[in-house]
């Protein structure tokens, strides 16, 4: 793809799903003024009805199974899911529980995987340039 | 008061209905030595809101820190944790209060008519132990959401415990 | 009994009730907050708890103590440190394992990094919420440095994976000491100008002073810990009243707001001011310590299963705490000889601190409720998604709109000081 311009800016909602506020907070640092992602329009939305992307952290506790899906349900199409941080990968440490329904993708299709505990807010950036890829060439759901 | 003292106290008070008391000095050996001190007081469950009671009666404003427990074959240990003295430099001790109650019949009175703070940690054991406080002004959950089987209690390791819950995430497998 | 249907069933025709919630993270911190307001006026708090219980100190049973480091170590995200060092504390007081006084010293100064960037990071949360976005910016901007210092010492901006029972994973060489130092000038002179910009400012005066007040008997009687406490004039800081690590060497004083603002009234402006004047504070604890560091050992034992292999032999009881940026952590554990602990119980200061909620949101506006429900630092982001329901209306309140009415609200007030 050639664009090297953002034809238009992403919007995100950000849910969290019982994570430990690690990733939380890199991805607020990512939005801050080293990192700056706001310059490129990018933003934190307050409601998933608003947003192009719906960004999962944590391991989905029981209590938040049934939020995900339906803040999942409520983002329009077309939308990107990206999970960042290990516990929503694959459940990291928090591999084995009573209270946990996760991982992220046994319960809502994820498109990009940005793993690290927590990734660092580089990495929540390539993360979120993948999304917009994916919204871009129209590989969206 | 120190941590003595305090000990002391109680096996005044609850002369023979104390069944062991003890007191630790964790000792930091740095330019100036300081110590951290603790009591450790095991009292029948039936004279908890007692000690309790005299506990306030002997320092004003004692800090109730939280209850933990576990079940032990039969029973139920829980162990209330205080601190007194704070605020003060280096004259802290930490009181700690164990009761034992059988599994058949685990009911312990509630502290939060004298300590409005033990709320939380109160809800936490009826439903992580299965304990009933007799008298909590509010019974309802909170860490457990309200959909969470009734009768499953995640701290007990016998067949109350959560193990037909427990799922392995790292073999979840898709959806 | 109650049931939380009661404070729905509890309405009459001029009451109504609101949820703020119930996306929440942290430990056992996450909250949604049911509240029961007459027109603008909150009359009742009540909370539900249940949305980030991840089972930890359950999986903490079944897991060795070395791997519960790493385990509690995502207890929190944002005060990585202090569970990771009472636990360590825990396992140490049982096992009656001496730490190496470097290695006290490298777990302060890191301790005291984590309370700078946690307050800042506070700080600009409290800023975001009042509508100050500018000084939520100038706030994170400022908490880089220190993340940058941390990731030289432990390798990681975030998780920092540096404490191990009986000492510390990582030596801090005589650079690194620099870097610390300049570190500690630089937060030294950021803390007075943050305090410049909050305490100085008469916008943020108005909408801070008298709101949110948590009166000393309340504070005493609800067992509040940390800033909270220490603004409503408690005198209560573990690095104080049990020293430990390098600070008995040090001697911390608890911060109260009347050697600040010469007052204590226990509202959200003191605490405001305790926690600022606390990163200069740290600055200055840290400026001391890497003075101060002595040579030696940096670890009780450096392989680990030589070290697990020693504990798997010791049985007892243990406490171990910790002043975390926002109080006291205290962690419980039962060690019986096997290779995992039989009981561990973590108590993180919110736990403690949420029941203040109550008397400082009763009488409020639902235009403070973001700044009173930050003002505990209650590892933020609760205030996502409000329902407000009624009789015959139901409208959602957003994230956006409670944010967008506390933003409005403290343009009227300036409006109003404009002379």
């Amino acid at each position: 793809m050639k664009s090297r311009d953002f034809s238009r800016s992403l919007w995100v909602f950000h849910l969290n799903t019982g994570s430990c506020n690690g990733c939380d907070i890199e991805i607020l640092a990512a939005l801050t003024p080293r990192y700056d992602v706001e310059r490129f329009g990018m933003k934190l939305v307050g409601s998933p009805r608003h947003a192009d992307v719906l960004l999962v952290t944590g391991p989905v506790t029981r209590d938040m199974e049934d939020k995900l899906k339906r803040v999942y349900a409520q983002t329009p199409d077309p939308k990107v899911v990206m999970v960042v941080g290990n516990c929503g990968n694959t459940g990291d440490v928090f591999y084995e529980s009573y209270n946990l329904a996760g991982p992220a993708d046994r319960l809502i299709p994820v498109d990009v995987y940005v793993p690290g505990c927590p990734p660092r807010p580089e990495a929540v950036i390539y993360g979120v340039v993948k999304a917009w890829k994916l919204l871009e060439e129209g590989k969206r759901r | 008061m120190n941590a003595n003292d305090v000990r002391d106290s109680f096996k005044r008070r609850f002369a023979g209905r104390i069944m062991a008391a003890r007191t630790e000095i964790i000792k930091h050996k740095l330019k100036q030595v300081r110590h951290a001190s603790r009591v450790w007081i095991t009292v029948d469950s039936g004279e908890l809101k007692n000690a309790v009671r005299h506990l306030c009666k002997i320092t004003e404003h004692p800090h109730f820190i939280v209850i933990s427990g576990y079940e032990k074959g039969k029973y139920l240990e829980l162990t209330y944790h205080f601190s007194l003295n704070y605020a003060s430099v280096m004259e802290e001790v930490v009181l700690s209060i164990k009761v034992r109650v059988s599994k058949e019949n685990p009911v312990l009175p509630t502290i939060t008519d004298l300590i409005p703070g033990a709320l939380i940690s109160e809800r936490e054991m009826q439903e992580m132990l299965g304990v009933r406080i007799k008298g909590i002004p509010d019974s309802r959950r909170i860490f457990l959401h309200p959909g969470f089987p009734q009768g499953v209690y995640p701290w007990r390791r016998d067949e109350t415990g959560p193990a037909r819950l427990v799922r392995n995430l790292h073999k979840g497998g898709g959806r | 009994m109650r049931k939380a249907g009661d404070i729905i069933g509890q309405e009459s025709r001029d009451t109504y009730s609101i949820c703020v919630g119930p996306v929440h993270p942290a430990l056992k911190e996450p909250v949604r907050l049911n509240l029961r307001v007459r027109g603008e006026r909150i009359e009742h708090v009540d909370f539900e708890l249940s949305q980030v219980h991840r089972g930890i100190e359950w999986m903490g049973t079944r897991r060795n103590p070395i791997q519960i480091l790493y385990l509690s170590e995502r207890i929190c995200g944002i005060c990585n440190i202090c569970h990771t060092f009472a636990f360590c504390r825990a396992v140490e007081s049982i096992a009656g394992i001496e730490v190496p006084p470097r290695a006290r010293y490298i777990r302060t100064i890191v301790a005291e990094l984590e309370r700078i960037h946690s307050h800042i990071l506070w700080a600009g949360v409290a800023a975001h919420e009042l509508g100050f976005d500018s000084a939520m910016h100038y706030a994170f901007r400022a908490r880089e440095k220190v993340l940058d210092v941390i990731e030289n010492l432990t390798g990681n901006r975030i998780m920092k994976a540096i404490m191990m029972i009986g000492g510390v994973r990582r030596d801090m060489d005589k650079g690194q000491a620099r870097l610390v130092m300049e570190a500690a000038d630089f937060y030294s002179r950021c803390s007075r100008k943050l305090e410049k910009i909050f305490l100085g400012d008469p916008v943020i005066k108005s909408r801070t002073r008298d709101t949110g007040i948590l009166t000393r008997h309340d504070c005493l009687a609800l067992c509040s810990v940390g800033p909270t406490a220490r603004a409503s004039g408690v005198r209560k800081d573990v690095r104080q009243d049990e020293p430990y690590g390098a600070y008995p060497d040090v001697g911390v004083k608890a911060m109260t707001p009347d050697e600040i603002t010469g007052e204590t009234r226990g509202d959200v402006y003191d605490r405001i001011a305790v926690r600022l004047r606390e990163i200069k504070q740290s600055a200055d604890i840290i400026g001391r310590c890497v003075k101060d560091m002595p040579e030696g050992k940096i670890a009780h034992e450096d392989k680990a299963n030589v070290l697990l292999g020693e504990l798997r032999g010791v049985q007892g009881e243990g406490i171990g705490r910790h002043e975390a940026p926002r109080g006291e952590v205290f962690h419980y554990v039962k060690l019986v000889g096997e290779e995992a602990p039989y009981s561990w119980k973590v108590r993180a200061p919110t736990y403690n601190n949420l029941l203040s909620w109550i008397p400082m949101m009763l009488g409020a506006q639902i235009a403070d409720i973001p700044v009173i429900a930050a003002s505990i630092d209650p590892c933020m982001s609760c205030t996502n998604r409000a329902v407000v329901t009624g009789p015959g209306r139901r409208q959602v309140l957003g994230q956006d709109m409670l944010h967008d009415l506390s933003v409005k609200r403290t343009r009227e007030l300036r409006r109003g000081l404009r002379p």
